[in-house]
């Protein structure tokens, strides 16, 4: 039996009816028609599904919907405000740090949770903390210089 | 080079990439459709056993499944990629082969009751004796796995240039040596998915298929769903990568349009990751023995390859793979006399297919490695023993290949002077090495039937240009790409370019991408198509602008005479006045390329050219082995790559990078791992592709040969540069420990060993 | 793959966790949820409850307490690399931390989920459809081991990275059930039975992990070797805590059997001695013999008692690389 729950996505209270066993992911691409977060490979390995919950990188292919209730929850559709792009996706658009753009969106919620902690990080720090995003397109080696012109240019919260 | 051009040249971001930084692209996963099902796919626990009887009935009664299918209901209808290789059903029909083919299909009102409608699916298999090994395989009396398929071979070329034993009979030195390189999986992000649906008043089928050849995709759902190909539409939508994975029409896509045209709804499968790993295709493991005769000073003389692939169950790609694998090996360097022998040997394992290189790698692993042997054995270096074979552009060929431009020995120059050879090879620590290997590839393969591309280009009274083009980008990049030619050719911003590709309802024909054929075929057919616009245009324009249609350019939005720019008019104006002369508008050019070759040929049957052009490159790495844990990590990779002229440097540098770590994935982390005919690790946990944290440093170093045959010189970028990182790794391996490996992957348990194995003697 | 259905509660402490737990006995914890999920979408773990614990407060936290450190059960891994007081202190543990899994792994993942994590086998950890190809084995509910082929055994292997780098501090934990809490020696937990690697009673949760003081009077290291440097399970795993001064030394390694183990034949040989080559090479040897790993895992048994002794020698430099 579904339970009726709220969830806030993107700053948005949404009413919906959910079951217990089905994940994050499931409900954000079925129920809320948010598809541009994706499933790589439901066991959370590749890091295709990565959401931000209260500003932190989860795996929402490993998450139950119903443990989001009373959490913000971010998906990438949620980063962009008024239609402009945030610094993080100008980067990997304007570095090319993007082919087939399928692990892209969890990239982004990665990197943008990584610079939200620390503004600065080291490279090393980035790679370590963008491990878990696994790409067979680009070889990481844009998606780092993207991540880390962000880090260097950005003066306030990004 | 100076800079002549104004979009063709420039490192501009693929024009999607902001929808797909949003969230916004849509994949095949992505599109909903009102009152859509979905499916999923039953599969064989077993390796090779008889289909005795399949009870459906227990799944059609489950609440929520709308429909089942077997390999019974389906037509008779082979197909595969290749015509002469035709050898499976969507569904199997009797008997399956390997552990994960397709047996059943269900199709319910949500994803969980489709997956529970499998489990209840009996199916009575009788189990037959399978085979795992490609020797094992081709033995007589070995368990047949397709019927009339002798030795389970299901198919071998035989091929010589110039004659071998002579020339074997003049070498100073010969040596043979065997090699084996592994299966590995593409693991493309995006899981194998379609989505169909059908229009029962007009009898068309649309489908939505993450593919990278909707037109092949378009015959071979004609063929085995019985309609002719006008009422099947495919198209393509963003492809989450494929590397050669996406080509064959899978189960999903045929049981996704079965269930559309019989339940009138819109039906969705998409494979789950185990699926990709098991049910979809890999590379195929290949064992190589090459012999070379060689001069002293070392020149090559002649080469015998044999090869045998283990293809697993179904041919696939098997003929041209084998093919490709084999006339191959005669770039980049002149061999003068070659003997090739291959097979394809069937087992009841995962079926190989096309990927990124297409036999060519495991090839290429083979001889590069050798090459460095016979260095060592001779006591030559490797990059001069690679300068001394290097072939040369406009030189005679010993199997008519056409090489109008070649910037392999300057590559070899250059990657080696990037990374320190002189400096470095023989002399770091014990640990530390470099290595080099060079490598080329074809820029699409000429005259195989289907290997011509389309293009139609429309300019509307606005400056708008529409471009349709059959190109299938599969996050390459080709889209973008092609709008740069056409934007080149038109003298306009690529913001002024909106194009529509890979829809087999609207755009023209093209094969698909497959071959590293895109570019050149596809890029060229739409500069030829913007060119019949601009002739148009300028046609029109010549009388205006006083001038003939021949003096006339088109750059920054303005056409003028050449040589005088105050001569022109904006191309707006142009347009505006072609218009008011009642001309029809938008301007449509339409454009058709295929490649040239001057003889009849047919990869199989008769010597002569077999591409537009050919890509040169070496890489040279740099690794460090940690001598107490084996592990091997690469420091740096240098590739130095001719590619003609890149259209968009940093889409070339994408390709590059991802290829270096790729190819370090099959050098070092990846390997399909199979037991008694089952896939181990079927998941991106167990099956280890590289991450950031594997990541080396990669350089790259064009070398500009401004190619004749390409659109603005441009040769191709994709597949090449997977090619040499292996052996160049392995090459590097043994400077830094002395061990010579003949075997992909070089895990750090092959390197402990070794490195035991030397102490003692 | 989707979810099976099951009960689902949040109670508000642990008591009611407890009781639930205990008139259930396929109930499960649900923490992080990135060990249980996955399990249960391969269908080798399907409890008919879930009980989330993660709404119970007090349960994350890093504290001193007369010089112990005590970590509360649903501390994320991610928090025991960040925080000083552990990075300071005891450094071994905070590389565990970081080693585990990917860095999303380790914001879901809490310090008592990775403790208790199931077990794992490359015959049990696979999708029912491909467990379907065999008869299902005794761990997921079968009668036979395919490891060893032999009927009711399970020779499952412990991965978790945290338990040797705690073990090695010697960490207690304690145990809250329905008769109150009990504290012991974390190598206690572990029963060495891979069907069931936990030696809980019905209603008991792991609350608290805590670090004896005299923990920092000596350097520790956690090597952790796997194919790649994030994202996988240890091939093997090697911590080592050692006191220069007293020339103590423990050892223990992940990965290599049922349950976590103890080095108890390296530490007797390294005890009062020096950390030279020569000692090194002779603990590395006994090391490869501290465990007899089956093949549960592509990894041969052979290569891993290698890596035993090869981890040793790395934890070593590592740890005198720290004491100076």
């Amino acid at each position: 039996m579904k339970q009726a729950i709220e969830l806030n996505i993107n700053g948005d209270v949404h009413e919906m009816l959910v079951a217990t066993h089905h994940t994050l992911l499931e409900v954000l691409r079925e129920q809320l028609g948010l598809i541009g977060t994706k499933r790589g490979c439901d066991l959370g390995a590749c890091g295709a599904c990565t959401v931000l919950i209260d500003g932190e990188a989860y795996l929402s292919c490993l998450m139950l919907a119903v443990d989001a209730i009373g959490k913000q929850v971010v998906t990438i559709e949620g980063l962009s405000e008024d239609g402009d792009l945030h610094p993080l996706q100008s980067a990997f658009v304007d570095q090319g740090a993007l082919q087939c753009g399928f692990c892209t969106p969890g990239m982004i919620l990665t990197a943008k949770a990584i610079l939200d902690e620390e503004k600065h990080p080291a490279e090393e720090v980035i790679k370590q903390k963008m491990a878990g995003n696994l790409c067979r397109c680009t070889g990481y080696k844009k998606v780092v210089e993207a991540v880390m012109r962000v880090a260097e240019e950005s003066g306030q919260e990004v | 080079m100076e800079k002549e051009f104004n979009v063709v040249g420039a490192r501009l971001p693929m024009m999607d990439a902001a929808q797909k930084a949003k969230g916004a692209a849509l994949f095949t996963d992505d599109l909903i459709l009102p009152g859509m099902l979905y499916g999923k796919i039953l599969r064989s626990p077993l390796p090779h056993a008889k289909i005795l009887n399949i009870d459906t009935s227990k799944a059609e009664k489950l609440p929520g499944v709308k429909g089942v299918v077997t390999g019974k209901d389906i037509p008779d209808r082979l197909y595969g990629i290749v015509p002469m290789a035709k050898d499976e059903y969507a569904l199997a029909k009797g008997k399956i082969r390997y552990i994960g083919d397709d047996v059943a299909a269900v199709c319910a009102i949500d994803p969980e009751i489709a997956e529970e409608a499998l489990e209840l699916i009996d199916v009575d298999y009788e189990e037959l004796p399978a085979v795992f090994d490609p020797f094992e395989a081709k033995k007589d009396g070995a368990p047949v796995i397709h019927d009339g398929i002798k030795n389970n071979t299901s198919f071998a070329i035989k091929k010589e240039f110039g004659d071998v034993k002579k020339a074997f009979a003049e070498s100073d030195a010969i040596f043979e040596d065997t090699f084996f390189s592994q299966a590995v999986n593409h693991a493309p992000l995006e899981p194998h998915a379609a989505l169909a649906q059908f229009d029962p008043l007009n009898g068309e089928l649309t489908i939505w298929s993450s593919t990278q050849i909707p037109f092949f995709l378009r015959r071979n759902l004609s063929n085995t769903l019985q309609i002719p190909e006008s009422k099947v539409r495919v198209i393509k939508p963003k492809v989450g990568g494929g590397f050669g994975q996406k080509i064959d029409l899978f189960a999903k896509d045929f049981c996704a349009a079965w269930f559309a045209m019989h339940l009138g709804k819109p039906v969705k499968f998409i494979y789950d990751r185990e699926e990709v790993f098991i049910s979809t295709r890999q590379r195929h493991p290949m064992y190589i023995t090459v012999k070379t005769g060689m001069k002293k000073d070392g020149t090559i003389l002649a080469q015998k390859f044999q090869s045998y692939a283990d293809g697993g169950a179904y041919n696939s790609t098997a003929p041209t793979m084998m093919a490709l694998s084999c006339f191959f090996l005669m770039i980049p360097y002149k061999v003068p006399n070659l003997f090739y022998e291959g097979y394809h040997v069937y087992t009841n394992k995962p079926v190989g297919g096309a990927m990124r290189g297409h036999g060519i790698p495991q090839a290429r692993f083979a001889v590069e490695r050798q090459l460095d042997l016979m260095a060592e054995r001779l006591g030559l270096d490797p990059t001069e023993i690679r300068l001394k074979n290097s072939i040369h552009a406009g030189e005679p060929h010993s199997a008519g290949f056409v090489i109008n431009t070649c910037g392999f020995s300057e590559s070899v120059e250059k990657a080696a002077d990037a990374i320190g050879w002189k400096e470095k090879r023989g002399k770091l620590p014990h640990g530390r090495g470099v290595g080099l290997a060079g490598a080329s590839f074809p820029s699409g393969v000429s005259n195989m039937s289907h290997i011509s591309s389309g293009a139609v280009v429309q300019v509307g009274r606005d400056g708008a240009v529409n471009v349709l083009s059959g190109a299938a980008d599969i996050g390459q990049g080709a889209e973008t790409v092609i709008s740069q030619i056409v934007a080149e050719e038109l003298g306009v911003p690529l913001d002024d370019i909106r194009i529509t590709a890979a829809d087999t309802g609207i755009t023209p024909l093209d094969p698909g991408t497959f071959g590293s054929g895109v570019t050149v075929r596809a890029g060229n057919a739409a500069k030829l198509a913007a060119a019949a616009v601009k002739q148009k245009l300028f046609n029109f324009l010549a009388d205006k602008l006083e001038a003939n249609a021949a003096d006339l350019v088109a750059k920054d939005r303005k056409i003028f005479v050449k040589g005088s720019p105050e001569k022109g008019l904006t191309l707006l104006e142009g347009l505006k006045a072609y218009q008011y002369a009642d001309l029809p508008m938008p301007i449509v050019g339409r454009g058709s390329w295929m490649a040239p070759a001057d003889e009849p040929t047919t990869l199989f049957e008769q010597d002569g050219n077999f591409a537009p052009s050919y890509s040169f490159m070496t890489q040279a790495a740099e690794v460090e082995v940690d001598l107490i844990t084996g592990q091997v990590k690469l420091l740096r990779m240098v590739t130095a790559h001719d590619c003609g002229r890149p259209i968009n440097p940093m889409l070339v540098e994408g390709q590059l990078e991802g290829s270096v770590v790729g190819g370090m994935g099959q050098a070092l982390y990846e390997n399909v791992i199979v037991e008694k005919g089952q896939m181990m690790n079927p998941s991106f946990l167990d099956y280890g592709f590289p991450t950031f944290l594997e990541m080396p440093e990669i350089e790259a170093i064009e070398v500009e040969t401004d190619d004749p045959i390409g659109p603005y010189g441009a040769k191709e970028a994709g597949e090449g540069t997977q090619l040499s990182p292996a052996p160049a790794i392995v090459n590097a391996i043994y400077d830094a420990i002395g061990v010579d490996f003949m075997e992909l992957p070089i895990t750090p348990e092959k390197i402990l060993d070794a490195l035991e194995e030397k102490k003692k003697t | 793959m989707r979810l099976p259905k099951f009960e689902y509660f949040e109670p508000k402490d642990i008591k009611e966790a407890g009781s639930i737990l205990k008139n259930e006995s396929t109930a499960k914890i649900l923490a992080g949820g990135t060990d249980l999920l996955v399990n249960m979408k391969h269908r080798v773990e399907c409890p008919a409850v879930i009980v989330n614990i993660k709404r119970i407060g007090d349960l994350d936290y890093i504290r001193q307490d007369n010089g112990d450190i005590r970590i509360g059960a649903l501390t994320p891994l991610k928090r025991l690399h960040m925080t000083a007081l552990i990075t300071e202190n005891f450094p071994g543990l905070a590389e565990a931390a970081s080693a585990v899994g990917s860095y999303h792994h380790q914001v879901m993942g809490t310090l008592a989920g990775n403790i208790c994590q199931q077990n794992r086998c490359m015959y049990f950890n696979q999708s029912r459809w491909w467990r379907s190809s065999r008869p299902t084995c005794y761990k997921a509910g079968g009668e036979i081991c395919h490891v060893v082929n032999k009927k009711e055994i399970c020779y499952s292997t412990y991965c978790g990275d945290m338990t040797p780098a705690l073990l090695v501090l010697n960490a207690k934990i304690s145990l809250t059930g329905s008769d109150g809490i009990r504290e012991m020696p974390i190598e206690d937990l572990f029963s060495g039975d891979g069907k069931a690697p936990l030696s809980l009673e019905p209603d008991e949760i792991l609350t608290e992990i805590s670090i004896p003081s005299d923990a920092n009077k000596g350097v520790a290291a956690y090597i952790k070797f796997a194919n790649r440097d994030s994202i996988d399970f240890p091939i093997v795993g090697t911590a080592l805590w050692a006191s220069m001064e007293k020339k103590e030394y423990r050892v223990a390694f992940t990965a290599v059997d049922r349950k976590p183990v103890r080095g108890q034949n390296v530490e007797a040989f390294l005890k009062g001695k020096k950390l030279d080559e020569k000692t090194i090479k002779e603990a590395s040897a006994l090391a490869a013999k501290e465990a007899k790993p089956v093949k549960t895992s592509v990894y041969s048994p052979s290569h891993k008692r290698r890596m035993m002794g090869q981890l040793l020698q790395s934890a070593v430099n590592e740890a005198v690389r720290r004491s100076t």
